[in-house]
């Protein structure tokens, strides 16, 4: 039996037209997570103590544990405290979840590279805290961890194979659905795999070019 | 819903199997991956454009595949070549396979890291060549290698949860089975993550002795100004 090139040619606009359900969770992943992330780096840095060390423990589980884990998580346990939801808003809210965290933590890590004269000018200025936050340190905090964003951005797009475990058709799952009708699993894994690497290839290489756009307009 | 661990009592010695299989399966993993890596990052620092576009092909394929297909393409292709392996091995291999690609870079960046002329410096100044590696090489890689490479292998024992889809009887494979016997998934995903969690709690507190040991402590960022850190620090004050 050998490599079959036709066959795997034949069957990748059925796993490009999957592709499409893969690269729609991710954004909405992405933007969730964005988010979130944002709105919890902000909640942290309010520092009270109870807070934090709740939002400690959190990140810990989640840093922790398999991504496949929470969102089987979302999947089995959330109906069973009343939250029915279906298998692409279960799988979403997991990697949104996992991935708030990782984007809160790599903000961490931007916040202390701001330089301290700009918040104490905003300080002695009088602007108000929200500006302070969005004119001042959300736009500069943004603009450093774009290369951190887009790693995570590959991240996500990776993880949204793992939906196809709790039966989101995606490219995985459509790939498992042709290789049972023509016992042809290798070529059609390969297939997938290709599909998987340009679309995280071109995140990659556009996100190179965001960053020296942005290297520029900062300088 | 209420919260009920009794359901559980018959389906301990399952977990806890799963749970060994889980770090025997890294271990081999992280030994074979960090193998390849090693020799993949000194293919990549060879002279000449061949090496580091071959290695730079190898890395970056295997970077941007989700994990899960890679499996299921060294679980498909393995057959299709005339070789036919147990799950346990076939898992662990490809484990390895896609932690080797990071395993590599880690490596890579760690020798570039090195100021250069080190080693030139302690034979001028009267050392052995064995000495000048063991005394002023080696720290200096290991303090650059250890970190990432603990970080890794973290997230290596956690993407082995993966291994379920092609029934490795791992800690995830054995959650649903018991989640399949007993309905109660509650209970057996809490179980579980405690588990995964109690492992990542060891595998960090090891690797923080190790980053000790190896003086690749970094320090937390010092706090630098009581009006700056309202926004910047997201760490409370000692006062």
């Amino acid at each position: 039996m050998g490599f079959k090139l036709d066959f795997l040619l034949s069957i990748l606009p059925r796993l490009i037209g999957a592709a499409a359900v893969n690269i729609r969770l991710a954004v909405i992943i992405m933007l969730l997570a964005l988010a979130l992330g944002t709105a919890l780096t902000i909640v942290r840095s309010l520092k009270v103590a109870a807070v934090n060390a709740c939002i400690a423990v959190v990140i810990s589980f989640v840093r922790g544990t398999p991504l496949l884990i929470q969102i089987f998580i979302a999947y089995y346990v959330l109906p069973a405290v009343g939250l029915d939801l279906s298998p692409e808003v279960a799988g979403v809210s997991a990697i949104a979840f996992n991935s708030m965290v990782f984007v809160s933590e790599s903000m961490r890590g931007g916040l202390a590279t701001i330089d301290v004269g700009q918040i104490e000018a905003s300080t002695a200025l009088g602007l108000p805290p929200h500006a302070i936050w969005l004119r001042v340190v959300l736009p500069q905090l943004f603009r450093r961890i774009v290369p951190v964003l887009i790693n995570e951005a590959t991240i996500v797009v990776k993880g949204t194979a793992l939906l196809s475990v709790i039966t989101v058709v995606d490219v995985l799952r459509t790939a498992q659905q042709i290789a049972s009708a023509s016992y042809r699993p290798f070529e059609t894994m390969i297939g997938s795999a290709l599909v998987f690497l340009v679309i995280n290839l071109v995140i990659s290489l556009s996100g190179r070019v965001a960053e020296s756009r942005f290297a520029t307009a900062r300088a | 819903m209420h919260f009920d661990p009794a359901v559980l009592v018959d389906y301990w010695p399952l977990l806890l199997q799963g749970a060994w299989l889980t770090l025997q399966v890294s271990v081999a993993a992280l030994v074979m991956g960090y193998a390849a890596g090693i020799a993949v990052a000194l293919i990549a620092l060879m002279p000449g454009w061949l090496p580091g576009l071959v290695t730079g092909f190898y890395v970056e394929t295997l970077r941007n595949i989700p994990f899960i297909i890679i499996l299921f393409v060294v679980y498909y292709g393995l057959p299709f070549w005339g070789i036919r392996l147990p799950a346990t091995l076939v898992g662990t291999a490809a484990l390895a396979l896609f932690a080797s690609a990071y395993y590599a870079e880690i490596v890579r960046a760690a020798i570039l890291a090195l100021p250069r002329g080190q080693f030139e410096s302690a034979r001028a100044i009267g050392m052995s060549p064995m000495s000048a590696m063991w005394h002023v090489v080696a720290p200096q890689i290991l303090r650059a290698l250890v970190p990432p490479s603990t970080n890794m292998t973290l997230t290596m024992m956690k993407e082995s949860a993966v291994l379920s889809s092609i029934t490795v009887p791992e800690l995830t494979y054995q959650s649903l089975v018991v989640q399949g016997n007993t309905f109660a998934p509650f209970e057996v995903f809490a179980a579980v993550a405690s588990i995964y969690w109690l492992m990542a709690v060891v595998i960090a507190e090891i690797s923080r002795r190790l980053e000790r040991r190896v003086g690749a402590v970094q320090a937390e960022a010092v706090s630098r100004n009581r009006i700056a850190d309202r926004y910047l620090s997201l760490v409370a004050r000692r006062t």
